[in-house]
């Protein structure tokens, strides 16, 4: 241990942050060693951000100590913070989409010309450098950040990052948004030969484990733990992460009844590039839809849930045929259908309602008495719902924005359950949720099935599909490229069809 | 599953148009293309127009608007709202008619004082919503009022009487070509056009589009919030100094017309009202519009009752016209 102090970069000890009564960081200690990418694991609300922003300047901690290189370090805003050494590339991207590439990157003192005002030449020229010392050469620096795509600003938020670290350099979800991640690989490998240290955020354990050599895993605000990569399996770190064993074994599929009536029946649909889709969904099913980036599912579940309009094709729901006008009407045909959607922050949550109003608002006319909702009916019938996606009761009373994204897709979850459709459409109910979230919404799920209930899915993720769906369905250019049932589902056959292969195509049915 | 997407991320980003098509393309070049448009028709109408004497007159009947239009350009790019143009300008312009300072010396301290007070209540409502964390509107709404009240108590009727030097010689001409006045909103355009390339300029924009984004940059949102203030209420206090000069009398509710023609010459100078876009340019182009459009229905021989309708057209069309320029080519961004 005290070999380790006496090398260690950077070196954070009993850190802690609360907010009024929330106690957001208990007690987090690290060490980092010169020119090690460390990461740091939790779940969703364990603390990380929280971590990150105190080391960015971005809020002081309440207790506790850091130092860097053995100089205390107590930043009190980013620019201190980058004056010692220490940038961050936040998870949500701190870049201004109406200055350019150039005046991001150099923010906030531009490089003078004449008369000391900035001088355009300048700025272009120091950004020109910076981005082909990061392999960005393809960028123009007088481009407007506003036009580029979601990747490149992350590649620009990370490179501005790389320029101020010299100390310690905190990558936030760097691949959230990159679909190629190998040049952040070069990056970050490159960074490690300099002595900087890199503390590196992400949920993706195969990327974790290809970069970095040690990790602390948080829970609860508290630092569980260190762990050398190399000696820790998967399950140990989610285990770490949770409380408990998280990868349960994968529950066997109830069985599935092919007699069962048709909860939902789809022919010939066409909407959007969505081309003469036909399949059906029976009572306590399952199915899940596989597909790249805009093959259609998009265009799918708007369709369904009333939101695009349909160019034709027919859709019945519990044998009722129905012109879906929207989410509010398609309540109330057959059982009732409704719709998780896909952006939580925009289509979901009602930021500064409480998370109780959040859950019981589909159904505020029935609970409501001589009009009102009164506050202790609405909590009462929102705890029990509550229960059944796993979500804790003291959530309930806090504005649903204050909960960390998983909590608020439980939430959302209970929603939608609350309704009381019999036919759920979930648009990627688990994205960017960590693992133990995602095991409470999987049960959550398959409960309501196993009560009769039927949904359909669309996840981006393959081993969920293959974990939770007893029919896969692959959409391929608008079109339904395969089908796949129970053990015919595995990750190997899944990618080949989404890539429009049908090679590998054992037991299921090419469309 | 990123097939799709690697696609995308390998493509080089584009290049932006020329700043010449961009310039057309603002609002700026919008309202300077109304503004054209309008005088064509004015001197149509009225070939007087085009004399010296009809042009000074017009842009003495501009500046104190345009001036305080450029100044709730710096709160609006912020994004904030700053309604104290309404006091500052009622303050200083019963400063000047009731402590009338003679001879060009005079002139000078009298606005330098004026600048003074704008700057003071610029720094208040600056300290309000930047430290404080009060809503633009809330703060700058109390300054406001406090400072009209103000102004009631130096002169609680119309009256007083101007300075002589102020009165005649910031009115006229020199050489006989140039509008004194005019030289004014060219030394306030020259100054912005320098402070747009100081990194307060630049942090100006940011903090506009996206505050927190701009801290996480680094840049100083507070100190550029209250630098964004004083500079508005400076300009405040020039405009009321040359409201002065034309009306050579002071009158305690002067600036009540100023607060929501402000707003609309900034909106019709293509400046985004929810922040992080916009020029002052545009807005001392906007002012002029508003009130060369009076002008022009006047001499057309439309009541000046309708005048209002006339210039709510104009701002509606020329935002709606903004929009839709900007979405045709986005749309041509993205085929």
């Amino acid at each position: 241990m005290s070999f380790e102090e006496s090398t260690a970069a950077v070196q954070i000890s009993k850190v802690a942050k609360s907010y009024g009564p929330t106690v957001a960081l208990d007690s987090v200690s690290i060490d980092l060693r010169p020119g090690e990418v460390h990461a740091l694991l939790g779940e969703n609300g364990a603390g990380k951000s929280t971590l990150v922003k105190i080391l960015s300047g971005v809020v002081k901690a309440d207790g506790g100590s850091m130092s860097i290189s053995g100089r205390h370090y107590a930043p009190h805003d980013i620019i201190d913070a980058r004056s010692q050494g220490v940038a961050t590339a936040f998870q949500e991207l701190s870049l201004l989409p109406n200055l350019s590439v150039a005046e991001n990157l150099m923010l906030p003192k531009m490089p003078a010309g004449v008369l000391g005002l900035a001088s355009r030449r300048n700025t272009t020229a120091a950004a020109r450098a910076i981005l082909e010392e990061y392999d960005l050469a393809q960028f123009d620096p007088d481009t407007p950040v506003g036009v580029l795509s979601l990747s490149d600003r992350q590649r620009l938020e990370i490179a501005r990052a790389f320029t101020h670290a010299s100390k310690l350099l905190i990558l936030d979800e760097p691949t959230a948004a990159l679909a190629d991640v190998e040049w952040l690989f070069r990056l970050v490998r490159r960074q490690k030969t300099r002595d900087t240290a890199i503390l590196y955020i992400s949920h993706r354990l195969g990327e974790v484990r290809s970069l970095c050599s040690r990790a602390t895993i948080l829970r609860n605000g508290k630092s569980i733990g260190t762990v050398a990569l190399s000696g820790a399996s998967d399950e140990n770190i989610f285990e770490m992460m949770v409380g408990r064993s998280a990868r349960q074994p994968v529950a066997s599929h109830p069985s599935r009844d092919d007699h069962a009536a048709k909860a939902l029946e789809v022919s010939g649909l066409s909407s959007g590039i969505l081309r003469d889709v036909s399949f059906d969904v029976k009572r306590g099913e399952i199915v899940g839809i596989a597909a790249l980036e805009g093959q259609g599912q998009r265009d799918l579940f708007r369709a369904l849930i009333g939101l695009s309009r349909t160019k034709s094709g027919k859709v019945s729901v519990d044998g009722v045929q129905a012109r879906i006008s929207g989410p509010g009407p398609a309540l109330k045909i057959g059982q009732g259908i409704a719709y998780l959607p896909e952006d939580r922050k925009s289509e979901g949550i009602l930021a500064g309602l409480s998370t109780a109003s959040n859950v019981v608002l589909p159904i505020m006319s029935r609970i409501a008495r001589c009009g009102i909702v009164w506050p202790t009916r609405e909590r009462s019938t929102a705890r029990a719902t509550a229960e059944t996606v796993d979500l804790q009761q003291r959530y309930l009373n806090f504005k649903i924005d204050e909960l960390s994204g998983g909590n608020q897709q439980k939430a959302l979850l209970a929603r939608v359950i609350m309704t009381g459709a019999r036919t759920l459409l979930l648009f990627d109910p688990t994205r960017g949720v960590d693992v133990g979230t995602k095991q409470s919404i999987y049960e959550a799920i398959r409960t309501f099935a196993a009560e009769g209930g039927s949904v359909l899915f669309y996840s981006s993720e393959l081993p969920e599909l293959v974990h939770l769906a007893q029919r896969c369905i692959v959409l391929y250019g608008g079109r339904i490229f395969a089908e796949y049932a129970e053990d015919a589902i595995d990750e190997q056959t899944l990618v080949s069809a989404l890539i429009g292969h049908a090679h590998g195509n054992k037991g299921g049915v090419a469309a | 599953m990123s097939a799709a997407s690697d696609s995308l991320a390998v493509r080089p980003p584009r290049r932006r148009q020329s700043p010449l098509l961009r310039a057309i393309v603002s609002g700026t070049g919008i309202v300077a293309l109304i503004y054209i448009i309008l005088y064509a028709l004015y001197a149509f109408w009225q070939p007087s127009a085009l004399s010296v004497f009809t042009f000074t007159d017009l842009v003495n009947n501009s500046t104190p608007l345009a001036l305080a239009a450029a100044g709730e350009t710096f709160v609006v790019i912020s994004r904030g709202f700053d309604l104290s143009v309404a006091g500052v300008v009622s303050l200083t312009n019963v400063v000047m008619a009731v402590y009338p300072l003679q001879g060009a010396g005079g002139a000078l301290a009298s606005l330098l004082i004026c600048c003074v007070i704008g700057g003071v209540v610029g720094a208040v409502n600056g300290i309000l919503v930047a430290r404080l964390g009060l809503q633009t509107i809330a703060a700058t709404l109390g300054t406001m009022i406090v400072c009209q009240g103000l102004a009631l108590v130096i002169l609680d009727a119309p009256g007083g009487m101007v300075a002589d030097f102020v009165t005649y010689k910031l009115t006229d001409t020199l050489f006989g070509v140039v509008p004194v006045a005019g030289l004014f909103l060219l030394l306030v355009v020259i100054l912005w056009l320098a402070f747009r390339r100081t990194d307060t300029g630049i942090g100006l924009y940011a903090i506009g589009a996206d505050e927190q984004s701009a801290r996480f940059s680094g840049v100083a949102a507070s100190r550029v919030r209250i630098v964004a203030f004083i500079a508005a209420g400076m300009l405040y206090g020039v405009a009321g100094f040359m409201l002065s000069a034309q009306t050579a009398t002071g009158n305690p509710t002067a600036g009540t017309p100023f607060l929501m023609l402000t707003f609309a010459a900034v909106a019709l100078g293509g400046t985004s009202l929810s922040g992080g876009r916009g020029s002052l340019i545009g807005s001392i182009l906007g002012a002029g519009t508003l009130m060369l459009l009076q002008k022009v229905l006047f001499s057309g021989g439309v009541s000046s009752f309708y005048t209002g309708i006339f210039q709510g057209f104009v701002l509606v069309l020329a935002i709606v016209f903004g929009n839709a320029v900007g979405w045709l080519l986005k749309k041509e961004e993205r085929q």
